[in-house]
């Protein structure tokens, strides 16, 4: 009986896992052929990959896209951990009425679509003349509820006892951050960077509106025009899609375990 | 300890990569770093530099060779096309103009025809007046002027053509005893009965399409002089009998099996490309979407006709328009009287530019100057030796013009869901019509 439930747990994850892996697969084996095979659903490795990289790089400044991407998506990331975690922190040690009814106000913010604050936030930019900035690109999505109630959940499952503790011991309440809490944390900011670096990497209709020039191109937007027109070519589509990828895929790969541990936590918390 | 010391490495080469990235994007991105200069970075300053955008090679490759014939008298004059996508177009000019930020637009930019009466209609601010210009819309197709003339003033420059072609696999239609004389100049009664009978001998649909956007729904009214707007602009899909009439050849079609609905432009496309279908019906720029085909098979079976036409409706034409798209230039422009002279001078004045526009990717003009040449009576390999340029030339001619409204698009959407509904049975058509009619209704607030 017990065999029983294992093989079907093992074959429901079989599949699963399929499920999961398959468009990668196809996403690689895609890029290796030409536009018609990819379109006729061949699943096997091509050739055509030299002549894709070619047509890619000829058509496209994907350099300068990936180069932008890395630097807007580094930038926004480190920014936004070093801020949301602090406020993670502060609103679950230093909690009170006023300040958990404002985790309230924040969380619901988490409902208004970004459509729907795109043109004031643009208004706001252009007053100040931030327009085109890597600032205009970082701000708006610097501080972002998730993140905060991330830490804030983890920070639960922090015993306000050793922040007394370091009290007690002098330290003051920006070194006991630094020093005490940080380090125990990893594991929720190895799951908040890949979180921020993802969404970072895939934004594209802020960047699209305030970056006002050619040369601001991230990836996304490289990919988008690729998939645009009515005669697309799939193979090198597939390639322009795999690179842009393999960034978030290696950090994911990287961060895999502590990312399940910190999203667990803080569920958890 | 060994896996800490691996994710500790991984890690620090991480902040290695994009410490290194941070440099290189800074440098990359060094131009538009520095705040007041960047902020038109997008519209030219005053210099000799005219910033265009639009998307898809078709339209890149075009406007480069524009640039390349101006600069020859002009070497001073540099055109930066930025490639944007048409939906990101749209986008950027409604945020631009309602963020007050109309410097932010290039001096040029592309719109397809189907919105860009639309956003003239609600963003008057965002496009130059073109009308005194000095460029001469008398020498464009008058159907394809009309896109983007608004109280009677020009606000656009006609760019390709929309001439609704049929496109058909000779190989296949031969297959199954019947060439492509057969189906010019028919009726969509007697093209169903010649699809029945070669779906039966040869397995394969007649045409394909993308689901829920009817594009033949409304080429068919078109050919037949049908609008889906009263003369106020109001949507008038009910009780619009040449409507019903359309949408029930449409859903013949697809319950037969003659016209194959594809989830997307990929399987559209990939049909085409495949050769899983006979042809397919559309505006004359699918005939490079044909060409872009991988299969060297193919080369030589396609030939190019008129489609079908509407039965014994009043009014029905084999001829009909689809896509095609219009340049703008920005009021914001900076560089105006040099915008106007680079679009009056090569779109607007050059007969080489349309030739070798045509030659080089099948760009079939709207400019009227450039069909007497005789590029146009160049034969095409591909097409099986035929002038098929010639032919879309004088199909253009034809063209019904209709009053198309300005929420074209509102009504697409509308129509594709109320013919899905029919076709899976949940509605009738009638009762599928009139929620159509709501839903548009609704949508642009009347």
């Amino acid at each position: 009986m017990k065999r029983l439930r294992l093989a079907v747990t093992y074959l429901i994850l079989a599949v699963a896992s399929f499920l999961s892996v398959f468009p990668l697969y196809w996403m690689i084996a895609a890029s290796t052929n030409n536009s018609t095979d990819v379109l006729a659903g061949k699943l096997t490795f091509s050739t055509n990959l030299l002549a894709n990289v070619t047509k890619l790089f000829a058509q496209q400044d994907v350099g300068r896209a990936f180069a932008n991407s890395v630097f807007y998506s580094v930038i926004l990331c480190a920014l936004s951990l070093a801020v949301c975690s602090i406020a993670g922190y502060g609103f679950e040690i230093f909690h009170d009425k006023i300040k958990d009814c404002l985790m309230s106000v924040l969380l619901l913010a988490m409902m208004v679509p970004f459509a729907a604050t795109l043109i004031p936030l643009f208004r706001m930019f252009t007053a100040v003349g931030l327009q085109s900035t890597w600032l205009a690109y970082v701000l708006p999505t610097l501080s972002t509820p998730f993140l905060i109630m991330l830490f804030r959940q983890s920070a639960r499952s922090f015993p306000t006892e050793i922040v007394d503790a370091a009290r007690i011991d002098g330290l003051n309440e920006f070194v006991i951050f630094v020093r005490v809490f940080v380090p125990t944390m990893k594991s929720t900011y190895a799951a908040a960077t890949t979180v921020t670096f993802m969404n970072a990497w895939n934004s594209y209709l802020w960047p699209k509106v305030i970056m006002m020039s050619d040369k601001s191109q991230t990836m996304p937007m490289l990919v988008a025009n690729l998939s645009s027109g009515f005669s697309i070519d799939y193979g090198v589509l597939m390639l322009g899609v795999l690179i842009c990828s393999l960034p978030t895929g290696i950090l994911f790969l990287i961060l895999q375990k502590n990312f399940a541990n910190g999203v667990v936590g803080a569920v958890k918390g | 300890m060994m896996k800490k010391k691996i994710a500790a490495a991984a890690l620090s080469a991480v902040m290695a990569v994009s410490l290194a990235a941070c440099g290189s994007g800074a440098q990359t991105s060094a131009p538009v770093a520095s705040g007041d200069q960047s902020g038109n970075a997008a519209a030219s300053d005053g210099s000799n530099t005219l910033t265009v955008w639009c998307w898809d090679a078709f339209n890149i490759d075009a406007m480069k060779k524009a640039a390349e014939i101006y600069n020859r008298e002009h070497p001073e004059v540099t055109i930066d096309i930025q490639e944007t996508l048409a939906k990101d177009i749209r986008t950027l000019v409604q945020t631009y103009a309602v963020g007050g930020e109309l410097d932010a637009l290039p001096d040029i930019f592309l719109m397809d025809d189907q919105v860009i009466a639309k956003y003239i209609q609600n963003y008057p601010e965002v496009f130059a007046d073109l009308t005194d210009s000095g460029i001469d819309f008398s020498q464009f197709a008058s159907s394809k002027v009309a896109n983007s003339v608004s109280n009677g003033k020009n606000y656009g420059v006609p760019y390709d053509s929309n001439t609704v072609v049929a496109a058909y696999r000779t190989d296949y239609l031969e297959q199954a005893g019947y060439t492509v004389e057969d189906l010019t100049d028919i009726t969509w009664d007697r093209f169903i009965e010649i699809g029945k009978d070669i779906k039966a001998k040869t397995g394969m649909p007649m045409l394909t399409n993308v689901q829920g956007e009817p594009d033949l729904l409304n080429m068919i009214l078109q050919s037949a002089g049908i609008s889906v707007f009263d003369e106020n602009g109001n949507i008038a899909l009910t009780e619009n009998e040449g409507l019903k009439e359309a949408a029930k050849v449409y859903l013949t079609l697809v319950k037969e099996g003659i016209l194959q609905e594809q989830t997307d432009w990929s399987g559209y496309q990939g049909s085409i490309n495949n050769g899983t279908v006979v042809g397919t019906i559309n505006g004359s720029w699918i005939c490079a979407t044909i060409m872009s085909t991988d299969q060297q098979e193919q080369s030589g079976n396609w030939a190019v006709t008129d489609m079908p036409k509407l039965n014994d409706y009043t009014g029905a034409t084999n001829y009909s328009a689809q896509g095609g798209s219009t340049w703008a230039i920005s009021s914001s422009s900076k560089n105006y009287d040099l915008a106007v002279d680079f679009m009056k001078t090569t779109w607007a004045g050059s007969t080489e530019f349309y030739d070798s526009i045509l030659q080089d990717l099948g760009a079939i003009s709207t400019w009227l100057p450039a069909a007497d040449s005789d590029a146009y009576n160049q034969t095409s390999d591909f097409f099986g030796g035929k002038a098929i340029y010639a032919q879309i030339v004088s199909y253009g001619k034809k063209i019904p013009v209709v009053n198309k409204g300005l929420y074209w698009a509102e009504e697409k959407e509308a129509m594709g869901i109320a013919l899905a509904k029919v076709l899976e049975g949940s509605a009738d058509l009638d009762s599928a019509i009139a929620e159509a009619q709501a839903t548009v209704e609704f949508n642009i607030g009347q």
